[in-house]
């Protein structure tokens, strides 16, 4: 039986939730956006994860608590975690804020909605339409299809899919039983989620077929080539090529007129992964780099990464203009996409993609976009290589620093020598002692809470720094403070 | 108008001195001002108003009208300040208002205050959850709430990871099941090994078609075991398909069973299904997306009786716990880092194994996706806010309130139900006076057939009301409501069935 006295009233507090709502927000915008991107505070302050899960008295319990304890967690929550705005947080490829698409991400979250059909995101599904069209000029055709994606691995392996489907649309509903043995080619720099793909999708990882690169992480087309015949002499199918516009250590672009045309001349699905590079194509100075990129399949790209959109932003751009992506994966679901709705039903996009709800993520996106126009995002890409480019030849002049490639892009690889390893390179335990440098120092800035920035090794090159430059937020006193702090934490080595 | 950019024209160099590099390129005060103006806003109006029973639920207009309205157009040239913020209000304006208390639409519902606020912080710190070093707070939320689910549903112990989206939690779950049967596949794929095959039931959610194909097994394969007139799988017919594949000389895989499935809210009877799961050595998954939730209540938990014997869930606080989207959990009962093995390739310039703190606290490796955001600190913040206790209360008051509509349904003329609801899904025909008199027949149906979808029309036009319909199997268009938040009362019930009423009875 129910309780009809207690279901008269609500038991939610909305003025007490506002309220709590508004005090959040003041914290938030004092400890996160004020302080996080000031210079003068932390990037981090590092604990060990016990001493951590103690400070922040993470245990789920029976009873609830009241607002002052949790506006201090929230406190706490801020003050122990990496201030992935500051300017001096190098460490991964996305980082620094842009305060329009922040605004755009709160009012997401609040309006809290799928974008599955036309009826409970009417806004939303007329937006993205207009920003993949936008993003889809920008690589040069003016028609297609694309989605928002949970990520760019997510884009990378909608795309496979999409291959595998035109090649054998079958598969949807046969599976792989009956089929040859597929296999796609990329080059051992590109993204990971390459490889998480094939063996997610069934296709295997061995089937993966790594193309040789130059020394500057380029995919060889002529190796690509070599490797397709290869695996056609034994019997396999090959369906798909991903290369890379901006490989994730290096920043490297792959040649993709060149791999256009060993595509096209086998009749395999070109794959772009620019989810870290795309961005070049908003600068006329920069495009270049993509050059090419028109004759591909289909491009994935994160305007989260080096616009500043905020996570989660990635799309996945066709070129198709059959409807390839809603055939491939679409279910049909009669609860959700309704034949007999009172409204065009083809603005229920839901079928199109692999999840059922899906969140808005492209309102920061467009309020950025409208808020400095494409011509303001052209200036920030091109601010970026300019800051790079100081940052590299500052380095070349500041002894200690050795680069490992004249930078492509905004990533520059570097090693730090220290003082007691310089001249030294010819003894044998060089290499070893050069490795131990890095994750030192990195634990230095980390306790310290001064800077943050990426190491890792690749192929036989020892572990070495990636710093990646394109926060508006950047100046050229940052990129001072970085050669200084880096020396400064690790002359003694 | 859209800059073109011609292969052609002349290309200007820039001077460093045009870019201005001693300075960041954000204007930090003006940027901070609009933050907070355009704060004030939601807070007014995607907030405050969209909760107001008072106004709409949504404002309707058509797509070729609201093309037009909001201008969408990205140009060369950014805007001021104030048109920006007028567009903020427009965005709100004509977005469906999911927090009002009369939003009945989908399996998510309700304004969550403490979730929204963690939201909120989430996207300024705007983290990515693949690393401790990244992450610290993050990783060890994540954790604390995965175990907490865990000991909820009654495993020793186990592993888990939040993702986006149910429909990727069940991805997992066949993904895991494939790799735990035959982990060679992982490198050389499934062509020419025998042909596996999962069982769900045929009112399961479509993500499990959907993972078979992506996966490479074939929507084919998916094998559905027929329900009850509850809604429920059948699990003598269960056991005959898996014979049957099992004659075909396919390699059963994988049983899915629904723990409140999408339409009828029907619970898979788990406790026999896992019995025969368990006697052909069957990986069991349950997809608890919708019905997870129950397992917080004392009164309600027998609904996923025998949970604790599956080997895998699915759970969602963004529906019934109303936690923002997204905020999808799936757990597994397995100690050996099967997730772990199943999805990792040890990217060596993010998951390094010589860094300075335990290593075994980067959980990037059991992830499909690289960057991921840290959902599970909605969840854990809400939880931290009511307790156990009060999350207890509100799956129970949502259940009473399904209860208390379906009485007044059946004391009232002109509405049908379609079964007595266990759970949070009320599913009806609303028959208009004009067929009250009408023999049930293919003419009655067909007639009340064409009566939901006018009724929606017209709801929507109005915005005083979103109640989702379908029709399902062999059934004529019927309404489904879900209940969910607690804000919604007694009184709000009572409006739904006058409101349907007053909006179809010349029908």
């Amino acid at each position: 039986s129910c309780h009809v006295l207690d279901l008269n009233e609500p038991i939610i507090d909305h003025a007490e939730g506002q309220l709590f709502l508004n005090e959040a927000f003041k914290i938030l915008m004092e400890e996160v956006l004020c302080k996080g991107t000031d210079a003068k505070q932390k990037v981090c302050r590092y604990e060990e994860p016990e001493v951590l899960a103690k400070i922040l008295d993470l245990e789920l319990r029976e009873a609830g608590e009241p607002h002052e304890k949790l506006l201090q967690r929230v406190r706490d929550v801020a003050t122990y975690s990496v201030k992935t705005c500051h300017p001096r947080f190098f460490n991964q490829q996305f980082s620094g804020v842009d305060y329009h698409s922040l605004a755009g991400r709160f009012l997401s979250e609040s309006l809290n909605t799928n974008l599955f059909t036309y009826e409970v995101a009417p806004v939303f599904v007329l937006m993205e339409n207009e920003v993949l069209r936008a993003l889809r000029f920008l690589v040069g055709w003016t028609e297609g299809d694309g989605l928002f994606c949970p990520g760019g691995s997510t884009s990378n392996m909608f795309a496979m899919n999409l291959a595998r489907y035109q090649l054998y649309p079958d598969v949807k509903t046969k599976g792989l039983w009956s089929l040859p043995q597929l296999v796609l080619f990329t080059s051992p720099e590109s993204h990971y989620s390459v490889k998480k793909g094939a063996a997610f999708l069934g296709i295997g990882t061995d089937n993966v077929i790594l193309v040789d690169v130059d020394d500057g992480g380029h995919m060889i087309p002529e190796d690509l080539e070599e490797k397709i015949k290869s695996a056609i002499a034994q019997g396999a199918v090959p369906f798909l090529v991903s290369c890379t516009s901006g490989t994730t250590v290096q920043g490297a672009f792959d040649p993709l007129d060149r791999i256009a045309d060993v595509c096209e001349k086998h009749n395999l699905w070109m794959h772009v992964d620019a989810a870290w590079g795309g961005s070049v194509l908003f600068s006329k100075q920069h495009r270049h780099l993509m050059k090419g990129v028109e004759r591909a399949n289909s491009v994935a790209w994160n305007p989260h990464k080096m616009l500043t959109a905020g996570l989660q932003c990635s799309v996945l751009l066709l070129q198709d203009t059959t409807n390839l992506l809603k055939k491939c994966h679409s279910a049909h679901a009669s609860y959700l996409f309704q034949q007999d709705k009172f409204y065009d039903v083809d603005l229920d996009i839901g079928d199109k993609s692999l999840q059922c709800s899906r969140k808005v993520d492209c309102l920061k996106l467009w309020l950025m976009w409208k808020a400095v126009g494409s011509s303001g995002l052209a200036e920030r890409v091109n601010k970026a290589f300019s800051n790079v480019r100081y940052l590299t030849e500052k380095m070349k002049k500041t002894e200690g620093f050795k680069i490992l490639n004249e930078p492509e892009f905004v990533n520059l690889c570097f090693w730090y020598i220290p003082p007691s390893l310089r001249g030294k390179e010819l003894n044998e335990d060089y290499q070893d002692r050069l490795a131990k440098v890095a994750p030192v120092i990195k634990e230095r800035m980390m306790r310290q809470g001064s800077m943050m920035v990426g190491y890792q090794p690749l192929g036989n090159k020892v572990n070495f720094f990636r710093v990646t430059v394109f926060s508006p937020l950047v100046s050229t006193k940052d990129l001072d403070f970085f050669l200084d702090e880096i020396e400064r934490l690790g002359r003694d080595l | 108008m859209l800059y073109l950019f011609m292969e052609d024209t002349e290309i200007p160099k820039l001077a460093p001195s045009d870019l201005c590099l001693d300075k960041p390129a954000v204007d930090m005060s003006s940027a901070e001002k609009f933050l907070e103006r355009s704060m004030a806003l939601i807070l007014e109006e995607a907030v405050k108003r969209a909760t107001n029973r008072s106004e709409k639920v949504c404002e309707w207009v058509s797509p070729q009208q609201l093309q037009q309205l909001l201008q969408l157009d990205l140009g060369d040239t950014g805007e001021s300040e104030e048109e920006l913020l007028q567009r903020c209000r427009d965005v709100i304006k004509y977005s469906v208002k999911t927090v009002h208390p009369r939003f009945f639409n989908q399996l998510f519902a309700g304004m969550e205050p403490y979730s929204m606020a963690a939201s909120f912080i989430i996207e300024a710190l705007k983290p990515s959850i693949y690393t401790y070093e990244v992450a610290p707070v993050f990783t060890l939320m994540e954790k604390v709430v995965l175990k907490k689910m865990i000991e909820v549903i009654g495993w020793e112990d186990g592993d888990g990871i939040f993702n986006a989206g149910g429909s990727l939690s069940n991805m997992y779950a066949i993904n895991l099941a494939r790799f735990h049967h035959c982990p060679d596949i992982k490198e050389l794929g499934m062509s020419g090994s025998p042909r596996m095959v999962l069982f769900t039931s045929q009112d399961c959610h479509y993500s499990i078609a959907k993972a078979a194909a992506f996966l490479g097994i074939g929507t084919k394969n998916v094998y559905t075991v027929p329900c009850d007139e509850r809604g429920k799988m059948i699990p003598s017919r269960l056991e005959e398909l898996i014979l049957k594949a099992k004659k075909e000389g396919a390699q059963p895989l994988m049983v899915n069973a629904t723990a409140g499935t999408t339409v009828l809210g029907a619970f898979d009877p788990i406790e026999e299904i896992a019995y025969i799961c368990e006697k052909y050595r069957l990986w069991l998954h349950v997809d608890a997306c919708w019905g997870g939730a129950a397992i917080l209540s004392k009164k309600h938990k027998h609904l996923v009786q025998g949970i604790h014997r599956a080997n895998s869930v699915a759970w969602n606080p963004h529906k019934m716990m109303m936690v923002c989207l997204q905020c999808c959990a799936f757990v597994v009962r397995d100690q050996k880092h099967l997730l772990q093995r199943c999805y990792s390739s040890n990217a060596r310039y993010l998951f390094q194994q010589d860094k300075f703190y335990d290593v075994s606290f980067d959980s990037g490796d059991k992830s499909i996706q690289c960057g991921r955001k840290p959902d599970a600190f909605k969840i854990w913040l809400l939880w931290k806010a009511l307790g156990s206790s009060q999350l207890e209360q509100r799956v129970e008051r949502a259940l009473a309130m399904a209860q208390y509509l379906t009485q007044q349904m059946k004391a009232r003329q002109g509405f049908r139900l379609l079964m007595e609801p266990e759970y949070a899904n009320v599913c009806f025909w609303y028959v208009p006076p004009s067929l009250r008199n009408v023999p049930d027949g293919p003419e009655f149906w067909n007639k009340l057939h064409k009566v939901a979808p006018v009724i929606k029309e017209r709801m929507m036009k109005r915005g005083s009301l979103m109640i989702g319909y379908q029709s399902h199997g062999d059934k004529a268009n019927f309404f489904r409501m879900i209940i969910i938040s607690p804000q919604v009362t007694t009184e709000d019930m009572d409006f739904v069935l006058d409101e349907i009423h007053s909006l179809g009875q010349d029908l």
